[in-house]
């Protein structure tokens, strides 16, 4: 199979994945409890206005009706309009969906910064006290649920020494660039840019961080040991070139892959980090939504999460099969 | 990306980083300072009713900010067309309906000054003259009618869910600077209808705009007009200057919402936000033992219960419904779930309300004479369960769990607690037959007319929207109340209503619930009873 056939192939597929994905999330109204007419309508409301309410939101159609137009309109980028707030459900979902990928991405640094010099020189001090250490840390983090990790950093950074944010998102990286654009004062943009995103940020790479550490650690062992390093040692070449210019190098290969699938996975797990922090992504618009009922809000929010991971998958898939032909042909 | 976002950076944080005069600009300053809100007119009452006295002026202070953070934002800036609190006190800033109430609940003027029943029981406001919407134009007659027919009249734009909350209209017509409004019927509760809702918009505005438009943005008579709106994050408003009851003291508000209250805590505590809703009663000694802000509660409008379904075993039996008023022990709840924060009730109206009667005393907590009155309605060794929201109501889980476990103790009834998801408990506690309701579970029901007749009648009378009762007297009651034109008289009935609801035990009477809000030193602040919030009143310390 050619590179180009095998990316087709895999576009194809991701094509079939999400369409997949609209019809679970369609169908998901209807085997959850609660009506969002309840959501709309006062408890008190008569069974005309009830009636009418479900009438203005098409919900007196058919199924096959309402599943046939949804996804007519979705071909179209129509999201329909939200059962509760009124608003194309479109703006709503692209409007969030900026501050997820901007924590996501933030969260991701955190990890990355932390982890790969962790996993390294723990791999490299196998059996000695840091090493211990990283795994102790990288533990902690694997065990600690992030909620808890949340209101525990607030306390202490927030409330109690007064460093960060509590919660929001008053600045956003947007604005930082544009102070530099309109000449305002880039380096207080950037501090109290840093001062919302910090701790979310934290909050979310904390678990990311732990997996990449042990990740880095391990790969970093199995390449120590490998008839090349040992080559180089033989022939002479310094500990440090060998390590961070050969054996890292190729550590990284599969970190990277997993760094790229795990994007997808914090784009749709800040769900929680959201709501400690009141983040205005999509995670909070998720719950929101949830809560009201509100299912052409929760349908696109869910859709827009699973594109983009199927998307990040794909991307990685055909990075990965370019870069590594073999794939290609498994 | 909104440019103007450079308002709501965090002046605290830019400042204490940035710490230069340029980073002063960046934040924004306060800019020019609000005329500091002039007292309130005095009312003339309508309705028959005395004048009432308006409340004394106060001297509004310097400008500042204010920030409100509540558990939930807004659904949407239609102000016809949402149907719960949030939503009302986001839009609330920005609208104002014919009538409008105090802090205690009592009815004062709004957008009408004057209005009175006429003599074939149609209602007639006269308009306050000098009223403008915030895009400069003046309010009129017909917007007012339109806005009446819009709320009530299906085919005049959008199916409100709040089509039945200004009573069963018949028509409105517009006047020179007044509105008549006739209804199906004798509408006795008409002036408490409005001034808890009705907002007015205007119709030019509603009819070039479409829904998309309306619910981003603004375009009403309130104190504050919305600069800023952000769905589901945060709103923000300056002062109306031309405000015809004189621009506000605040000078920028912020309303904005953390669904975690742990969160809405540390926002307070960390003076990010002034008032912060729902404080849980395990966060009030934190928030008072701080140095930057204390608690402010007030009984609200809303009345928690258990309901019981007069038409299966065991609830058919009125002694055992009266049993386990005997076998829950309220005081204990309030007292030991609820940090103190609720009233004990013993009717269905609440104090103050239209109606509530004062000679009725709570069911003492008597677990022997409860067991006693089990035996005696036959239904000794029942096991019953007792279904709760989750997160609806202020600590409603703890409560269920706390009065089943008190029913449970009894020797002869047996009673477990089902934890159910609040819209799916909505979905069977509103199905349009009383037989697919749940037989027995915790609700809650704010009152925002202020009136007994507004409990009584959907959730007690036969064809209430959510009964759990039916009995030939209390509907007799109830229709003599619709239909009485002597407010005194209407009162004794409600209040004989209440009476006869007591006795007839379809809940285990429970509390009112407080509105518990955290607020901050810097200001000085009294929440009202509807849970409505009111920054306008707002003054700095």
């Amino acid at each position: 199979m050619s590179f180009g056939r095998f990316a087709l192939k895999r576009s194809l597929q991701g094509v079939g994945v999400v369409w997949g994905v609209i019809t679970v999330v369609f169908a998901l109204r209807f085997v959850t409890p609660g009506s969002a007419i309840n959501a709309v309508a006062p408890l008190d409301a008569s069974q005309e206005t009830r009636a009418a309410i479900a009438a203005e939101l098409g919900l007196d159609q058919p199924l096959y009706v309402q599943y046939g137009q949804y996804v007519f309109d979705l071909l179209q980028g129509d999201m329909g309009r939200s059962y509760i707030k009124g608003q194309e459900v479109t703006t709503l979902v692209f409007e969030r969906l900026p501050a997820t990928v901007e924590l996501a991405v933030a969260a991701s640094v955190v990890a990355i910064v932390l982890a790969i010099p962790l996993g390294v020189v723990s791999a490299t001090n196998r059996n000695e006290p840091v090493d211990y250490g990283a795994t102790l840390l990288s533990l902690g983090g694997i065990s600690t649920p992030n909620f808890w990790l949340g209101i525990m950093l607030i306390l202490i950074f927030a409330v109690e020494f007064d460093i960060f944010n509590t919660s929001g998102r008053g600045v956003d990286v947007g604005d930082v660039a544009l102070s530099v654009v309109n000449a305002e004062p880039f380096v207080g943009t950037l501090l109290a840019w840093l001062a919302y995103i910090t701790l979310p940020a934290i909050a979310l790479g904390t678990y990311f961080m732990a997996l990449i550490t042990r990740l880095t650690r391990s790969g970093m062992l199995d390449e120590l040991s490998k008839g090349y390093v040992q080559a180089a040692r033989a022939k002479g070449l310094p500990q440090t070139l060998i390590r961070y210019k050969h054996a890292l190098r190729n550590t990284l290969i599969p970190v990277i892959t997993v760094l790229g699938l795990q994007l997808g996975t914090l784009i749709g797990g800040a769900v929680i980090t959201e709501a400690v922090f009141s983040w205005p992504g999509l995670g909070t618009l998720v719950i929101e939504s949830i809560n009201q009922r509100d299912w052409p809000a929760l349908q696109g929010s869910l859709i827009v999460i699973g594109t983009s991971f199927v998307l990040v998958n794909i991307l990685v898939d055909v990075v990965y099969a370019y870069l590594d032909p073999g794939v290609v042909n498994d | 990306m909104p440019t103007d976002n450079d308002d709501h950076i965090d002046r605290r944080t830019v400042l204490k980083y940035a710490g230069t005069a340029g980073a002063v600009g960046l934040a924004g300053c306060s800019g020019n300072g609000g005329d500091g809100g002039d007292g309130e007119d005095g009312m003339d009452g309508g309705d028959g009713e005395d004048g009432m006295d308006g409340e004394d002026g106060e001297d509004g202070g310097d400008a500042f900010e204010l920030g409100v953070t509540m558990g939930q934002m807004d659904s949407g800036l239609d102000p016809q067309d949402h149907a719960e609190t949030n939503t009302e006190i986001i839009v609330g800033q920005a609208y104002e309906g014919l009538l409008d109430r105090d802090k205690e609940g009592g009815i004062i003027a709004g957008l009408a000054d004057d209005w009175e029943r006429t003599d074939d029981g149609s209602v007639r406001f006269t308009l306050r003259d000098g009223v403008t919407f915030h895009n400069g134009d003046d309010l009129t007659a017909e917007d007012v009618r339109f806005s009446i027919r819009r709320i009530v009249f299906e085919d005049v734009g959008i199916a409100s869910p709040q089509s039945n909350d200004l009573g069963v209209v018949d028509e409105v017509t517009a006047g020179d600077g007044e509105v008549t409004v006739s209804f199906e019927g004798y509408n006795p509760i008409a002036f408490q209808l409005f001034a808890t809702n009705g907002e007015i918009v205007q119709q030019s505005w509603v009819e070039e705009n479409g829904g998309d438009y309306i619910n981003r943005n603004a375009n009403g008579t309130g104190p504050f007009r919305v600069t800023e709106y952000n769905s589901g994050t945060e709103v923000l408003y300056e002062p109306n200057e031309d405000y015809w009851d004189g621009a506000p003291a605040v000078n920028e508000l912020r309303m904005s919402a953390s669904s975690e209250s742990s969160t809405r805590v540390n926002q307070l505590l960390a003076e990010e936000t002034d008032i912060v809703t729902n404080v849980p009663p395990n966060e009030v000694s934190r928030v008072n033992n701080s140095d930057v802000a204390s608690i402010n509660s007030v009984p609200s409008a809303r009345i928690i219960f258990l309901q019981m379904r007069y038409d299966v075993e065991p609830f058919s039996s009125q002694q055992f419904r009266q049993a386990l008023n005997h076998a829950v022990d309220v005081e204990s709840i309030i007292e030991n779930v609820l940090n103190g924060f609720g009233n004990i009730t013993a009717q269905p109206t609440l104090e103050g309300h239209v109606g509530y009667n004062p000679d009725i005393e709570p069911y003492p907590y008597d677990p022997d004479e409860a067991e006693r009155l089990v035996e005696e309605s036959g239904h000794a060794g029942v096991e019953i369960t007792l279904e709760t929201p989750i997160g609806r109501y202020l600590r409603d889980v703890d409560i269920a769990q706390a009065a089943a476990n008190q029913i449970d103790s009894l020797s002869n009834v047996s009673c477990e607690v089902e934890q159910r998801e609040f819209s799916s408990l909505v979905q069977d506690v509103t199905a349009p037959d009383i037989e697919d309701r749940p037989h027995f579970n915790l609700l809650g029901w704010g009152n925002g007319e202020f009136d007994g007749s507004q409990t009584l009648t959907p959730l007690l009378s036969s064809s209430g929207a959510l009964t759990v009762l039916e009995n030939e007297e209390l509907d007799g009651l109830l229709t003599d109340a619709e239909a009485t034109e002597d407010p005194d008289e209407r009162v004794g009935i409600l209040q004989e209503a209440n009476q006869l609801a007591h006795d007839l035990a379809p809940w285990v009477f429970m509390h009112q619930q407080f509105s518990v809000y955290g607020v901050s030193s810097d200001i000085s602040w009294v929440p009202r009873s509807d849970e409505f919030i009111d920054p306008d009143t707002a003054t700095q310390q």
